[in-house]
């Protein structure tokens, strides 16, 4: 709870101070995704983690957008379905590629709803969004590390 | 059983989830008022722990831009300078008393701009508690940028002049001809209702007439940059914003007009 705390906070502070500039990653998304397909996370906690992802990106759509209830929707309806694949999927299946190609997913998934539904479409906006997605490229590369170092060692 | 085993599933509480998230959108959408109530309530809360990320974003900004900026204010001080001066010479030459004028603005800084209300209405951290009242003049550069719409005790609501629904009397400084300002939500600026007889030039200026005590005359808006359309005898001017409206991050509001404190 403090983890998520910490990172939605850090998230807002971060797109406070680059306001104007450009739209910071969904730092709080990935890091939701990542504990919630962690090896040995319970349902109960997944449960836990879909919530908290709607309430997070509800109050970012009080904070930042002008569609609140849209982050909030589609934060919990990534974590979830993430979680639902991974289920699906054999357990050999569930490699840190994937978990990486899970976060790509959302993340572009993330970023592309809000821009064709947030923003008006123009140069700025699209350049706006790429910058997002690039500087979404290394966060994605330190959460699969992670991933990678704590799945290590839970086997 | 099979329900609580249901319920346990996490794809269960996602969908959920979604159509709440959904619903919120919908109700928000509906009831304007409640989002707004929202907004406030959680920009008040998030006010202070943002506070030090906003002050270091504005030193980082004012210290890069002071230089640039300098040279240009240092330029037009001089020129309102020379035209003050010229005005008081004018006045005193014609027996007119000059008076000390009780009024002055506020300062803020702009804390949110949706995107999809770009050309709509902004959001600045200084409320009534500071002296600013509904109605108010909001400039920029010292070109009338906006109108206080909303204000809360911390907090205010500028609508944009770029705004569909604002409408503003001002008049051609050159001419002394009225009309109205009007916006079109895309960044364009139309002074209605202007006789067709009349021959604007490009490049006149156009400031506010007197519209209220919250916005006072002689504020320039804009340039004329080319006749839109005429149509029942009257023609749509095409005007340039003065100020720069796509790099709103601090803004002056006029807060004369009654007894402030």
């Amino acid at each position: 709870m403090i983890y998520l705390a910490s990172v939605w906070l850090l998230q807002d502070f971060v797109q406070v101070f680059l306001m104007g500039f450009f739209i910071v990653p969904n730092v709080f998304l990935m890091l939701l995704l990542l504990m919630s397909l962690l090896p040995g996370t319970k349902r109960e906690k997944q449960i836990f983690l879909i919530w908290a992802a709607f309430a997070g990106g509800l109050i970012w759509d009080f904070r930042w957008t002008n569609l609140p209830g849209m982050t909030a929707a589609l934060d919990a309806g990534s974590v979830a379905a993430a979680c639902f694949i991974w289920h699906k999927i054999p357990a050999q299946g569930r490699s840190v590629t994937f978990f990486a190609f899970i976060l790509i997913a959302s993340v572009v998934f993330s970023g592309v709803a809000h821009f064709t539904l947030w923003t008006v479409s123009s140069q700025v906006a699209l350049r706006q969004f790429f910058v997002q997605q690039l500087l979404g490229v290394p966060l994605v590369i330190i959460f699969s590390l992670i991933y990678w170092k704590v799945s290590d060692r839970n086997v | 059983m099979n329900i609580l085993d249901r319920e346990l599933k996490p794809w269960l509480h996602g969908v959920v989830s979604v159509l709440l998230g959904f619903c919120v959108l919908w109700s928000m959408i509906t009831f304007p008022e409640l989002h707004f109530t929202f907004v406030d309530g959680v920009n008040s809360i998030l006010y202070y722990p943002e506070k030090p990320a906003i002050e270091l974003r504005n030193i980082l900004k004012y210290s890069s831009n002071w230089v640039l900026e300098r040279a240009s204010l240092q330029e037009r001080v001089t020129e309102l300078e020379h035209t003050n001066r010229a005005l008081s010479e004018e006045m005193q030459r014609s027996g007119i008393k000059i008076f000390v004028p009780k009024e002055g603005n506020v300062a803020a800084k702009v804390m949110l701009r949706y995107p999809d209300d770009w050309w709509h209405e902004f959001r600045i951290d200084k409320g009534r508690k500071d002296g600013i009242k509904e109605g108010a003049a909001v400039t920029s550069e010292g070109f009338l940028i906006g109108r206080v719409v909303r204000a809360g005790q911390n907090y205010a609501w500028v609508q944009m002049i770029t705004s569909s629904s604002f409408l503003i009397a001002a008049a051609v400084d050159e001419t002394r001809d009225l009309g109205v300002i009007n916006g079109d939500d895309k960044g364009n600026l139309t002074l209605l209702y202007i006789p067709e007889e009349r021959r604007l030039k490009n490049g006149m200026g156009i400031s506010t007439s007197l519209m209220g005590k919250h916005v006072p005359p002689g504020i320039p808006i804009g340039r004329i940059i080319g006749v839109k359309e005429s149509k029942d005898g009257f023609q749509s001017i095409r005007i340039q914003a003065g100020a720069h409206l796509t790099q709103l991050y601090s803004v002056e509001v006029y807060s004369g007009g009654d007894n402030i404190k």
